[in-house]
């Protein structure tokens, strides 16, 4: 052995032991680490352990319908793909223990906001509201029942999409004007809105059916044509829906 | 304006045409463009220094050291960009104990380690051990002690001793030329490979990175020669510098043709990125890619050894065209990583607009940071010269 060693030159002897020393470093730490970080395999595993040992809180709602009747009327409402303990809380130990235990259901404003506030990137007709002007300080089960949640009455033609326009045309000198007036609505734009658009008056004579000096129309402010407004439109310095605003 | 995404209203400005919202703010900074720069600068000048041992260019024995040294000083430095881009350094040692073999981003701590460690670590022993012994003998204590540890406490100074190590240190100097060519190819690799970035996405990219790592390591060397040497009151010596300026203008022109290979190859191409590239470079990279890159990085360089090549230059001429060569040179190189890794990122992938980098001051991964990682290598070559003088030897045998 020892010649062995005299054979090899002094210096690779010496880099080789440094070389050596470093990489069972490097074994050693690696054999520190646990082998969940080091093989996928492994790795997988122990996070399915992980997982499988949290408590199991929820129960699932079928276990619901054996004893809640309001089951039967969810299952056909617009809530039918929404599970109970959504809304009514974890329930697992409830279920175990009916008597003694129960969920803790939140019935505040902020939950149902949740999926019903207003986001554009929602689906056209979800039901969404603004909920700093619908009714802010009711509660939203004192009129939807959750079980079964319907809309209070009928949207109205225009006003159940432009809710915004119609409170603003309401206390406006144009309240009393139909949409339609000025609006020419095809059927479709109630089935398909953002592919078939109502049309909207494309001069400044529609304006001035009521709004001409030569007009007959009665109790209107009348300007001159010809003279107001040099080249603008109408719409460009009053806003149609609140014409006292300029 | 909420403060944290202020300066994005500010970049919206700079947009032209559609772009995907993710694409306003860069997620590679300043620091990635100092990354492939750097490495590049290891690999050119370690390329440089195998052409002594491997090709016997003797001409250029003087910077053989120089340049080990050189690729040492930037291979330290070259992962802080990194390590600075990604934040916590303190788990950046997990890419070697808990590997991931399909990432080829995780393969650098490898590629490094290899570099660093199996190339120039250990050519550099080999080369200085039997100085280091020497020195060790009629050294201060400090300076004693950390000479002989530098040596590993070797004392063999017998002429066997130091004729294996000349031959480790041919072996490792073969060895070490693919592994240059892996390091700064591997880089140009992790771009190459990005398919769904078409200024990205190409097999020439890792050979350009490649052979712009040699012109800039090479030009690195002759002006750190150039530098220094007058600096230590010895003389330059013109034939090792008309050997290296010989060499960078082979490099400079392999690597230009290369480019405009690409280049070429793009527009016969004519993908359907084509339009958003061309607008890319006509706009954007105008200057950075036209004028730095092109223009005053290659083609003034080129003219500059040409000139000289070309006509009886007198000695001093010739070292201020070579010097003004390689400054411009390094500018064009570190404009040549600016454009690969900003220009991809300034077009949008729905190939219908651009964006704009703003490069910040302070911060982690602005410009004062960026000079502070370009200027540090310097210091450490500084230190590094100092333990480990590259000229005593020539001296000694002079």
């Amino acid at each position: 052995m020892k010649r062995l060693l005299q054979k090899i030159p002094d210096s690779l002897l010496r880099v080789g032991t440094a070389f050596i020393v470093f990489i069972a470093a490097v074994i050693l730490v690696r054999s520190l680490i646990p082998a969940s970080l080091k093989n996928t395999e492994e790795h997988r595993k122990a996070t399915v352990e992980r997982e499988v040992a949290h408590p199991v809180r929820y129960a699932g709602s079928e276990v619901c319908a054996d004893c809640h009747e309001q089951f039967e009327l969810k299952k056909k409402g617009y809530h039918k793909n929404l599970a109970c303990e959504t809304c009514h809380g974890v329930a697992k130990e409830h279920t175990e223990n009916p008597g003694d235990v129960k969920p803790v259901k939140n019935t505040k404003r902020e939950a149902c906001v949740l999926c019903h506030i207003y986001n554009p990137s929602r689906p056209t007709g979800f039901p969404q509201i603004n909920p700093s002007i619908h009714n802010p300080m009711r509660l939203c089960i004192e009129c939807h029942n959750p079980h079964d949640p319907k809309p209070q009455h009928t949207p109205q033609e225009c006003q159940a999409c432009h809710a915004q326009i119609a409170r603003t045309k309401a206390v406006s000198s144009h309240a009393r004007l139909e949409c339609t007036t000025c609006h020419t609505v095809p059927e479709q734009h109630k089935i398909t809105p953002r592919q078939v658009r109502p049309t909207i008056p494309s001069d400044r004579s529609f304006c001035g059916k009521c709004h001409a000096k030569e007009s007959k129309f009665v109790g209107t402010p009348k300007i001159d044509l010809v003279m107001h407004g040099e080249k603008y439109l109408c719409w460009q310095c009053h806003y149609p829906h609140m014409p006292e605003v300029e | 304006m909420n403060p944290v995404n202020e300066h994005l209203y500010e970049m919206l400005k700079q947009v032209s045409g559609y772009i995907y919202p993710n694409e306003v703010e860069f997620h590679w900074s300043i620091l990635i463009v100092v990354y492939p720069y750097l490495t590049g600068l290891v690999a050119g000048a370690f390329i440089l220094a195998s052409l002594v041992k491997v090709f016997k260019v003797k001409q250029l024995q003087p910077v053989y050291r120089l340049s080990m040294l050189t690729a040492l000083s930037f291979m330290i430095i070259a992962p802080l960009p990194l390590q600075l881009h990604l934040g916590h350094f303190e788990r950046s040692y997990e890419i070697f104990l808990t590997p991931n073999f399909t990432s080829a981003m995780a393969m650098f701590g490898f590629v490094y380690a290899w570099y660093l460690m199996v190339v120039i670590l250990l050519e550099i022993w080999f080369t200085y051990r039997r100085d280091l012994i020497r020195w060790a003998e009629t050294d201060k204590p400090v300076m004693k002690f950390i000479h002989r540890a530098l040596a590993l406490f070797s004392k063999d100074t017998s002429e066997e001793g130091e004729r294996f190590d000349m031959k480790a240190v041919k072996f490792i100097t073969i060895i070490g030329i693919p592994s240059a060519f892996m390091l700064h190819g591997y880089v140009g690799f992790i771009f190459g490979s990005i398919k769904a970035n078409p200024w990205w996405s190409s097999v020439l990219i890792p050979i350009v990175f490649l052979f712009s790592a040699i012109v800039s390591g090479i030009a690195l060397v002759m002006l750190l020669y150039m530098v220094v040497t007058p600096l230590r009151g010895e003389k330059i010596e013109i034939a090792c510098v008309d050997k290296m300026a010989s060499f960078l203008f082979i490099a400079v022109i392999i690597d230009f043709s290369l480019e405009m290979l690409d280049f070429i190859h793009r527009l016969y191409q004519s993908e359907e990125s084509i339009k958003i590239l061309s607008d890319l470079v006509m706009n954007r990279l105008f200057i950075s890619l036209g004028i730095i890159q092109v223009l005053l990085g290659m083609i003034v360089p080129l003219v500059l050894i040409l000139f000289i090549k070309l006509f009886r230059v007198d000695e001093e001429l010739r070292k201020l065209f070579y010097f003004l060569a390689a400054i411009l040179i390094q500018m064009g190189i570190f404009a040549t990583r600016w454009n690969v890794v900003m220009g991809g990122q300034m077009f949008s992938k729905s190939f219908r607009g651009l964006t704009a980098y703003k490069l910040e001051i302070g911060g982690m991964e602005g410009l004062f940071m960026t000079l502070a990682l370009l200027i540090a290598p310097f210091f450490i070559l500084a230190l590094l010269i100092k333990i480990l003088p590259p000229w005593e030897q020539q001296s000694a045998q002079s």
